[in-house]
């Protein structure tokens, strides 16, 4: 019991600490591709610290939904991160919930943003929520398919299940592709669920054009500060499911001090590696025209249902 | 020059009851006098005779009450087939104020007229349009700044006053309004969108909020001083719009340029659309997330700049033109070091534009996005960069040289999708071209002294115009002198005046997120717009 807890608290720790790191880590990328020296990649740290201090601004139009919200996002996508496992196979939250659990919980802080956009009567926010809504109806369909393409081939809704049985190679019998399919979906997914090129730009200054940052334009203070953590979490999320689910080598498997910190290791070296690649994407990709992110998750879903598909027809 | 005549006859001929007046040699227009109740009927001719088809080119308005109790209203027109310029002029009495409104016929002067009736208080009768332009609604009741009897230095009251958008209705019919204050570092200007989910129906501009009275300032000058303000109309363009000033006092004093400074003033105005236009196709690149175009294009822009600092002293080119020429040379082998310099530029543009235009997202983003159509381009007299995007095939260097260009052929860059991909294929072009012409005027400039001295004050009351192709396209001066070297009258266009309401209709059935991306590939100024 004292060891669950433990480990929650250590994933927790974990899961905080890195999300900013990652976030860093892509912008350094790009910034180095582009023959600029880039911030420190410990800048979203600093930025983080100085927004908890600063007094954040409601607008008087607003309504508790708007001040709600940031907590909502924040512990909902933290949540889901405990389902997901970082370092170790054994997530000692994963009696809380299975794959659907997680997709519902991420689903839950998109629909609380959505929300609060339309909460500040600006119009930017309401665009924003408008294109957020399109974009996350999309996503969730192959995020799912893809995730059940994954479950079939272990036996299991339950990630932690997955990734423990993947990285000890047990039961997988079937040829890769559904893998290699549902981790094509599931990249795309991620891309577009945490609003990086070629869905969405987080790093543009024009409000006509934003999805995930016109939601966040009123936000100010601690509020901005939690949802530019959750904004990172996510990711850190994502990068996690990509990493363990497809890639669990190197993860602990069972609980000794040597085991873990092999895992930890691991598990920085897998998500920033994502995390470099997301970069060198956003380099060399412009971003679609906002009527074209239906067909690139389009293409995802039709992934992860060959995933599916692939399974059944090897299996037979 | 018998072709000209030709023109001026066949519309005497046209029209018995207008009077040719002017006339001098050397200003380069035709001007004939025109009975108020038959501009109507001449412009229209002017317009749309085929083999005439006039584009208007500058309207404007002067004041002359202090000598006689009149004001008068003058429209150029550049005849398409010859670039011959005609201008026509009417008078208005002082105690009337009403002029017949051109509009209805040709666009183009749509917002030239309500610029008249906000700064002179004239009335375009059959407007369609009294609205505002100039003065927002804050301004009092009855002032009009370019008015003789308005101080320059008169501060305005407040009033309360409400600018009526045109408005849609209707279910899903959404209005956005945008700025004038926007998230990134940019002008102010406001932009009231209509639209249903993401598509465009409507947009309407809403310009003018950083008004700074620069016609009025010029009145405060002398002739040979103003060209400081000139530089300083819109920041990006200070070549240009010196120079343009500069060629209109210089015909006013009867100032012939020396030829090593004609040369030197059209290596200035190719440096500066070689800057500008490096900076604009990477600033298109960015606002489609492409930001690795962007760094590269605002790495060379920052070359050219810092070229343009060792070569004057200055990264936006101030303080190097003046009535009778330039006044900073640049010697032998600081030209060779810029031939040098352009070279490595142009092979790393090359290198860049080959990647901008293999990226197939990005050709996906630019291709049939903010579509202007050769007819809206004609329609409103849209020139320039943008113009010549749209099959609009003009370009003062090539068709009025100026400066060096009589000496110095330009092949002018033509495309006709009038998408935001031929905007950017147009500066593309054009970077090489002035890279060329900047080599070319490097090997071929003369010895000879920099500048002539002004001998003369100027007449009092005579005018003139002068027009360069400056990097957004043609920048025009009317410069009316007054008593001892003193300015009268000044007009400014710079090309952003013509080209903004164009933006209207490019955007049409367009989605709200483009429209950035539009905007930037129209890339207009907002100071030189609101004067």
């Amino acid at each position: 019991m004292f060891l669950a807890i433990m480990l929650i608290v250590a994933q927790t720790a974990v899961l905080l600490a890195i999300s900013p790191f990652l976030v860093g880590l892509i912008r350094k990328v790009k910034a180095r591709l582009q023959l600029r020296r880039g911030a420190s990649v410990l800048q979203p740290y600093a930025d983080l610290a100085k927004l908890f201090q600063k007094q954040p601004l409601l607008s008087t139009t607003t309504s508790w939904i708007f001040t709600a919200t940031p907590y909502i996002v924040f512990g909902s996508t933290l949540t889901a991160g405990l389902l997901v496992p970082t370092f170790t196979s054994q997530t000692p939250m994963n009696f809380a919930g299975n794959i659907i659990a997680l997709v519902y919980l991420l689903a839950l802080g998109t629909f609380f943003l959505i929300l609060a956009g339309l909460d500040t009567g600006s119009v930017f926010g309401g665009m924003g929520s408008s294109r957020e809504a399109i974009v996350a109806s999309l996503a969730e369909p192959a995020m799912i398919l893809a995730i059940f393409a994954i479950a079939l081939t272990n036996g299991s809704t339950n990630v932690s299940t997955i990734v423990h049985k993947t990285a000890l190679l047990e039961g997988i019998v079937t040829d890769p592709s559904p893998h290699l399919m549902a981790l094509a979906a599931l990249f795309i997914v991620a891309l577009a669920e945490t609003g990086r090129v070629p869905v969405d730009n987080p790093a543009t200054h024009l409000e006509l054009t934003m999805i995930h940052e016109a939601m966040l334009l009123e936000y100010s203070g601690r509020y901005l500060a939690l949802l530019e953590w959750a904004a990172g979490l996510k990711l850190a999320v994502f990068l996690s499911l990509i990493a363990n689910v497809f890639a669990p080598w190197g993860i602990a498997t069972t609980v000794t001090p040597s085991a873990m910190g092999i895992g930890l290791l691991a598990y920085i070296v897998k998500t920033a590696a994502l995390a470099i690649f997301i970069g060198v994407i956003e380099c060399m990709f412009a971003k679609l025209r906002l009527f074209r992110v239906t067909d690139l998750l389009g293409v995802a879903f039709i992934l992860a249902l060959l995933g599916l598909l692939f399974f059944y027809i090897l299996r037979s | 020059m018998p072709e000209t005549r030709s023109y001026d006859n066949a519309l005497k001929m046209a029209f018995p009851s207008i009077v040719q007046v002017g006339g001098t040699p050397h200003r380069a227009y035709s001007r004939f006098l025109v009975p108020k109740d038959l501009l109507s009927t001449i412009t229209r001719y002017l317009h749309t005779q085929p083999d005439l088809r006039g584009r208007l080119t500058l309207l404007w308005a002067s004041d002359h009450r202090p000598t006689r109790e009149a004001y008068e209203i003058h429209y150029l027109f550049t005849l398409e087939a010859s670039h011959h310029w005609v201008v026509l002029s009417i008078e208005l009495a002082d105690t009337d104020r009403l002029f017949p409104s051109i509009t209805s016929h040709i666009h183009a002067a749509q917002w030239y007229e309500r610029e008249i009736r906000d700064m002179f208080g004239l009335i375009p009768e059959g407007h369609p349009d009294l609205r505002r332009l100039v003065r927002h609604e804050h301004w009092p009741q009855g002032t009009h700044p370019l008015k003789k009897d308005f101080h320059w230095n008169h501060v305005l009251e407040r009033q309360q006053g409400e600018y009526r958008f045109r408005h849609i209705e209707g279910e899903g019919v959404f209005e956005v309004p945008v700025g004038p204050i926007h998230a990134g570092i940019i002008e102010p200007g406001h932009f009231r969108f209509f639209v249903a989910g993401e598509p465009i129906m409507q947009l309407e501009l809403r310009h003018f909020w950083k008004h700074r009275g620069v016609e009025k300032l010029f009145e405060q000058l002398t002739l040979i001083d103003a060209v400081l303000l000139a530089e300083r109309v819109s920041g990006d363009t200070t070549v240009g719009h010196a120079l343009a000033y500069c060629q209109a006092v210089e015909t006013l004093l009867d100032i012939q340029v020396p030829r090593r400074a004609k040369y030197l003033r059209s290596l200035f105005l190719e440096l500066e659309r070689l800057y500008n236009h490096l900076g604009d196709i990477g600033a298109m690149c960015n606002d489609t997330a492409y930001s690795l175009a962007h760094a590269h294009c605002g790495r060379m822009k920052e070359r050219v700049m810092q070229l343009n600092d060792r070569l004057v002293g200055s990264r936006f080119l101030r303080g190097v033109m003046q009535v009778g020429g330039v006044s900073w040379d640049v010697d032998r082998k600081e030209l060779s070091n810029i031939a040098q310099e352009l070279t490595d530029i142009q092979k790393d543009f090359s290198e860049v534009g080959a990647i901008i235009f293999a990226n197939a997202s990005l050709t996906d983003r630019l291709e049939t996005t903010g579509v202007l159509t050769e007819q809206i381009a004609w329609d409103h007299a849209v020139m320039g960069v943008v113009g010549r995007a749209s099959g609009r095939d003009c370009d003062l260097r090539r068709d009025r040289p100026f400066a060096a260009y009589d000496e110095l052929p330009v092949n002018v860059a033509l495309y006709r999708y009038g998408d935001v991909r031929a905007r950017l294929r147009v500066r593309g072009d054009e970077i090489h071209e002035s890279i060329r012409l900047i080599r070319e005027i490097c090997s071929r400039i003369p010895d000879g002294p920099l500048a002539s001295e002004p001998s003369k004050l100027g007449t009092p009351g005579d005018w003139t115009l002068a027009a360069v192709e400056g990097w957004r396209g043609e920048i025009l001066y009317m410069v009316m002198a007054g008593e001892d070297g003193r300015i009268q009258r000044c007009k400014v266009r710079d090309p952003s005046f013509v080209n903004w309401p164009a933006i209207q209709w490019a955007v049409l059935g367009n989605i709200i997120p483009d429209f950035p991306l539009i905007n930037k590939s129209f890339n207009l100024s907002y100071a030189g717009n609101d004067l």
